[in-house]
């Protein structure tokens, strides 16, 4: 085709497509290149939804969890559980890919559209209240922690604010993808942090693989704190943000095993964090007094004093990124399920003017989150109970909606579900909606397990 | 104030330049499913067999959480 043919009819499409249609231009050039290094770049290039999803999963709450899992525990079972949590993570979130590849449809828009205004607004409501307090507690991370580098809430809560509306309004996709995985690439901080951790016991970690050692044995907070870090890995946005991610970056079914890779680097990079935490945190503050009730300033503080004020500042900024990261992903969840919902035009390429309704909800809640954390005595603790039961009544509907559209031949076609992945989704499934009754329950009831 | 995204027309050119387009635009558009999916109506899915057990389990299961988080709540408060 004449490239100026090409040109004018790439510039018949609508901007946000247009925009899409280089990329997978781009996509398509690389895709007729041979060898071990074009294929390299090619999935390079697609990579990404997968890695993002995950890392901002890692997000402030997470930390604050694996750090108190870390310091209440040490080192022992929770090394091992997290490595289990791999899979469970991979298995759920690659539903998405495929999903999102196969239909060029969002989770949110799939809901409404297969099963019903009723379930569409359900999934909508929920997600949305969900996202604006989880995005509450990303603030209070971002804030919590620029506060050890002498910044006030206040300014690190605007300039968090400018530099997320910024991200969103002003990137089209491939660019506010590389700049948030840019910004994720801080999440990897508590890595080499763990080779700081004085005398750390490398005999006791190979250990508890062979031994699955629970230090105080099982009891009412060791399983409060299975249920915490369960929810912590798998989460009801991770489904929406990863599959509308996949459909604005324009994945096709060619693209299904780039994605099913990125989803395995993401899960991969997600549990060597939560691991790198809790390693961190299990040898310098567990066994510290009072160690079963610290909250994150009193770990940063025991950090400090053990490791030094240099590692202690590497995770407070681990946490900021955490909070940073998860508030763009989130935010952009909220604009793109709102858009598949409602029928707007929704995508991240989109020009501010021409897609406000698509960025609306996602600014709105960014705005109130900001505003929110600022506020003097809000009552912390309940807005995250909040979002914990919320999300334990959402996530099994959200989970089986997946599990009904994978096993939706008029839609999947060729790319159902087989059976050894329907027998894994559906045990995996089946247990996070039991832990996560469970972890929903024990919040609203907190001796459900005894004293 | 006109806000644009940042485009940048050279990248667009050598992109567009190096492209080898071996099928029609209008195929490359419908392979790459560079559509407007809101154009495209999607059919209600049918709700039988076990599909509308998982619905009414899924209802029982919001219904029994509702009422245990409302009396949860009620004795925080």
């Amino acid at each position: 085709m004449v490239q100026k043919e090409l040109k004018d009819k790439l510039d018949e499409l609508p901007i946000d497509i247009k925009l899409r249609a280089l990329d997978r231009l781009k996509i398509h050039v690389m895709r007729q290149k041979y060898g071990y290094f074009s294929r390299l770049c090619l999935l390079i290039a697609l990579i990404g939804p997968g890695i993002l999803v995950m890392i901002a999963d890692n997000d402030a709450g997470g930390v604050i969890t694996y750090a108190q899992t870390g310091a209440i525990f040490g080192l022992g079972f929770f090394i091992p559980f997290m490595v289990l949590m791999l899979p469970v993570a991979y298995i759920v979130q690659e539903m998405t890919v495929r999903l999102g590849a196969v239909t060029h449809r969002g989770h949110a828009e799939m809901i409404w559209k297969r099963y019903g205004k009723f379930w569409g607004m359900f999934s909508l409501l929920d997600l949305i209240i969900a996202n604006v307090l989880t995005l509450i507690t990303e603030f209070i991370g971002i804030t919590l922690g620029m506060e050890l580098f002498g910044v006030s809430p206040f300014i690190s809560a605007a300039v968090a604010t400018i530099v997320i509306l910024s991200i969103q309004l002003f990137l089209r996709y491939y660019t506010w993808e590389w700049i948030s995985l840019s910004i994720a690439i801080f999440n990897l901080i508590f890595v080499p942090l763990v080779f700081s951790v004085p005398h750390l016991d490398w005999g006791a970690v190979a250990n508890s693989f062979g031994s699955w050692h629970i230090n105080g044995g099982i009891r009412p907070l060791f399983i409060y704190v299975v249920l915490a870090n369960i929810g912590t890995t798998i989460a009801p946005w991770m489904l929406f943000f990863q599959q509308s991610s996949i459909v604005d970056k324009g994945l096709t079914v060619k693209d299904i095993k780039d994605g099913q890779i990125d989803t395995f680097i993401g899960s991969f990079v997600m549990i060597v964090v939560a691991i790198a935490i809790i390693l961190i945190t299990g040898s310098v503050v567990y066994g510290t007094d009072g160690n079963s009730n610290l909250g994150i300033i009193q770990i940063l503080s025991t950090i400090s004093d053990k490791m030094g004020v240099i590692p202690m500042r590497l995770f407070a900024l681990g946490l900021i990124e955490a909070g940073l990261i998860a508030a763009i992903a989130i935010s952009a969840s909220t604009s793109w399920a709102a858009g598949e919902a409602f029928g707007w035009p929704k995508s991240i390429n989109l020009p501010p003017l021409k897609g406000w309704h698509f960025y609306l909800p996602g600014l709105i809640s960014i705005l109130v989150a900001a505003v929110v954390v600022l506020i003097p005595n809000i009552p912390l603790s309940f807005l995250n109970l909040t979002v914990q039961v919320i999300a334990s009544i959402f996530m099994p509907a959200a989970m089986l909606f997946l599990l009904l559209l994978l096993n939706d031949k008029e839609i999947m076609g060729e790319h159902v579900n087989k059976l050894w992945q329907n027998i894994s989704a559906f045990i995996i499934v089946g247990f996070l909606i039991i832990m996560n009754g469970l972890y929903g329950l024990s919040i609203v009831f907190p001796h459900i397990f005894g004293k | 104030m006109k806000f644009k995204k940042i485009e940048n027309n050279k990248h667009e050119e050598k992109i567009i330049k190096k492209a080898n387009l071996e099928e029609s635009f209008d195929d490359f558009i419908k392979d790459e499913g560079l559509l407007d999916y809101n154009k495209i109506p999607l059919n209600k899915a049918e709700i039988k067999g076990w599909v509308k057990w998982a619905f009414w389990f899924l209802r029982i299961y919001i219904l029994i959480m509702v009422i245990l988080v409302i009396i949860g709540f009620s004795k925080i408060h």
